[in-house]
């Protein structure tokens, strides 16, 4: 019964190691987080609570988007995207909807027309065009109807728009 | 006792006989037996031309032949048709039992009503016209033969139809072997067209039984188009049962065609019976057409992110800009500019949005919920946004003035005047339908100085001087529309959603109202008058604007879009003189091109 703690005390006694409780320290798993791919990130979000509350920031979802998109000057004007993609929805939403679909519709037709064909990005201009028309979709008239239709701008996507 | 292989044997050579009136005058020629030396005991000549015929059978089958060839050439409704759907299905080289089987069923002596085949074959073969039975019996019999063959190869089929070469170039065809010919496919050739239409009135009391899609595919469009020239030439019966056939021909199509059929046919129908055009559809049923016509294709989101991408890069450096949108509808188009506009370098201007549409039947203001909307999405993005809705049943209504500011409010903070944009996504061509509007808007656009004005039309030229030039034109554009529907919204791996096929029906109504207008319509009320990209340009010129290339940035935009459409390599965008178009294979649909006010057009307002 004992062995597993001689065995920590050894290892913790060799030069050049260090344990770190991952679950200690949100920031460092947030920002290991961010270097997962979508899918995986979304999967990663059930582990736990914490994991699952890190899932949900922003910013780990910031950084997997723009992995993910071929923009030209990522960097500039970074402020000014954020809040518009918080205001239309968040990076979540931008890579649920509009990202995720995109690439997994690329992927399929580079896996048809086979590897040489030209690798494409998803353009973070189309992507947040096609956001915001979902965006506003969603708005939902004023006052007098009752049952909004759900929104269907991205349905050519290939995948079941969420109504949520 | 009758040989059978011996006309065979005339057959394969070359003398060009007519096997019928031979046997018809019993003309016997004794010819030693050579079944008993083949091995299997098959008739040798007659194996030659792929006909398994025992050599104990030659007698019954020769007999049986002559029976066949008797009951063919009496008066009555022919069942020619009917047996040769029939005997497709058996083995043709076993002769013996098809005749059995035929004869069998032949209660009735069935007629063949071969009108052409007759003229052809007496002009042929220089009968007169009391010898027109006997040879109306051998093209039947010998069409007969060879509509049984589809197994046969293509070298023996020749052999074998060449006893009837003179009355063939009308009726056989032997590179096709798969067909069953009845007489109305002689209408295939170019100069039986006369012939032909009297022909389809004449058969269309027979039971058309299908046998090959792509022939009653192009017997369809035949017929549609036969129909058009009917109803252009005021010959409303013709035209009537041509309709009737039309109908039938479509149920045996699938998907695109017959839908296309279907619209077409019930289009040309009103058009005969004069019914009233189709009511003016509620408000929310047209917008909701619209909209699943704007999801389900990508038509419509290639023309707005093409027209949005023209007016951001027209936009760069103003501070006040102002967009004016001829036909606002659920205001789709301006979320992705805004958004754009949101985020360009240097930050947002100052928007104002003017948007024009058609009075509602209710009463409600649908104008106004559209600014509602899309002044919330503005305000949550941080962009200045105003909106004034304007009711106009016809853009000829407006005036420059209503449209633009006051001067006061015309410029922004350091004194430059606010840049405008006109938007008019397929509204153009309606203005078409009444002398003068045209103009009339034009003016009005150019006298609002815009710095771009955006342009999508539809790629076509369906405002031909002739019915028939537009039906002709629009029976195209609209096959390659529903063919782009069809195919290109397949989901691949994922299966069709039940949701994606509903949007898919209301958007083949949103096109059949289109179609029921091109060719049901006229006068006024016949507002789909698209025209091609061409006819466009030399309005646009002639009124006073000079083109702007799309650039670049437009192009990649589309192509990209189009890559995320799963059916996407059947869309193409192609530039061309600066104008995008999107076209479905090889034919271009919409058009986007853009304008600038040209430097000679300095009219007073």
């Amino acid at each position: 019964m004992r062995r597993p703690e001689e065995e920590e005390e050894e290892e913790r006694s060799s030069p050049g190691w260090r344990r770190i409780p991952i679950n200690d320290n949100a920031d460092l798993l947030a920002e290991i987080l961010g270097r997962l791919d979508g899918r995986s990130l979304a999967v990663a979000g059930c582990v736990c609570r914490l994991w699952n509350a890190l899932a949900r920031r922003e910013a780990v979802w910031e950084v997997v988007c723009y992995r993910h998109v071929a923009s030209a000057g990522a960097s500039a004007a970074a402020g000014g995207t954020r809040s518009v993609v918080a205001a239309l929805g968040g990076y979540r939403r931008l890579y649920r909807l509009c990202i995720g679909p995109a690439l997994d519709r690329l992927a399929g037709v580079r896996r048809r027309q086979g590897p040489a064909a030209a690798a494409r990005h998803v353009s973070l201009s189309l992507a947040l065009s096609l956001f915001s028309i979902d965006c506003y979709e969603r708005l939902g008239g004023g006052g007098g109807r009752q049952q909004q239709p759900p929104p269907t701008s991205l349905l050519f996507l290939g995948k079941p728009v969420d109504v949520s | 006792m009758k040989r059978e292989h011996e006309d065979a044997g005339r057959m394969g050579g070359d003398d060009p006989m007519a096997m019928g009136p031979e046997i018809a005058k019993g003309k016997m020629v004794p010819v030693m037996r050579t079944g008993d030396e083949m091995e299997c005991g098959v008739d040798e000549l007659l194996a030659a031309l792929g006909y398994k015929v025992r050599a104990s059978d030659m007698a019954d089958v020769a007999q049986k032949l002559a029976q066949l060839e008797v009951a063919m050439s009496s008066d009555d409704a022919s069942h020619l048709p009917q047996l040769a759907a029939d005997t497709v299905h058996y083995d043709p080289s076993d002769l013996y039992a098809w005749l059995d089987s035929m004869l069998s069923e032949l209660n009735a002596p069935p007629c063949a009503q071969l009108l052409p085949p007759t003229a052809t074959a007496s002009r042929g073969n220089g009968h007169s016209s009391t010898a027109a039975k006997p040879s109306a019996a051998a093209p039947p019999r010998a069409s007969a033969l060879h509509d049984f063959k589809p197994v046969v190869s293509a070298a023996s089929v020749g052999r074998v139809v060449c006893d009837t070469e003179q009355q063939s170039e009308k009726i056989l065809s032997p590179r096709d072997p798969k067909r069953m010919r009845t007489c109305s496919s002689s209408s295939s050739s170019s100069s039986a067209k006369e012939v032909a239409s009297s022909l389809k009135s004449a058969t269309e009391a027979l039971p058309v039984v299908v046998v090959d899609t792509q022939e009653t595919g192009v017997r369809l469009v035949h017929a549609l188009l036969a129909s058009a020239e009917a109803v252009q030439q005021e010959n409303l019966k013709a035209a009537d049962a041509l309709l009737k056939q039309i109908s039938m021909l479509a149920a045996s199509q699938s998907g695109p065609m017959r839908k296309v059929a279907g619209y077409f046919a019930e289009a040309l129908a009103r058009r005969i019976y004069r019914h009233s055009p189709l009511p003016q559809a509620d408000r929310v049923a047209l917008d909701l057409l619209h909209s699943h016509f704007y999801e389900s294709a990508p038509y419509l989101k290639f023309a707005h992110f093409t027209a949005n991408q023209a007016i951001l890069e027209a936009f760069t450096s103003f501070r006040q800009v102002h967009v004016i949108d001829f036909g606002l509808k659920q205001g789709m188009q301006w979320p992705a500019l805004l958004q754009a506009l949101a985020l360009r370098p240097g930050g947002p201007p100052s928007f104002r949005l003017t948007g024009i549409g058609p009075p509602q039947p209710d009463n409600s203001d649908a104008l106004q919920e559209v600014g509602w909307k899309l002044s919330m999405l503005a305000e949550s993005i941080g962009i200045d946004f105003h909106f004034r809705g304007f009711v106009a049943s016809s853009l000829a209504d407006l005036e420059p003035q209503m449209l633009l500011e006051p001067e006061g409010k015309r410029r922004d903070r350091d004194g430059v005047e606010e840049a405008v944009a006109v938007n008019s996504v397929m509204e153009l061509h309606q203005l078409l339908a009444r002398p003068g509007a045209m103009e009339k808007v034009l003016g009005t656009v150019r006298a609002l100085r815009p710095r771009i004005v955006t342009v999508v039309e539809e790629e076509a030229n369906h405002n031909g001087r002739t019915f028939l030039e537009r039906f002709t034109e629009a029976l195209h554009y609209y096959s390659s529309m529903f063919d782009s529907l069809e195919n290109g919204g397949d989901s691949g791996a994922d299966g069709e959603l039940e949701e994606q096929q509903r949007h898919r029906a209301m958007a083949d109504a949103y096109l059949g109202r289109q179609i029921c207008n091109v060719v049901a319509s006229e006068g006024t009320d016949r507002t789909e008058r698209h025209e091609t990209l061409g006819r466009w340009r030399g309005r646009m010129a002639q009124a006073g604007f000079e083109p702007v290339h799309l650039g670049s940035n437009a192009f990649k935009q589309a192509s990209m879009l189009l890559a995320l459409y799963a059916g996407g390599d059947g869309f193409r965008v192609e530039e061309a003189e600066g104008c995008l178009t999107l076209g479905w294979h090889t034919r271009p649909l919409i058009a986007t091109s853009a304008w600038r006010v040209g430097p000679a057009a300095d009219f007073a307002l």
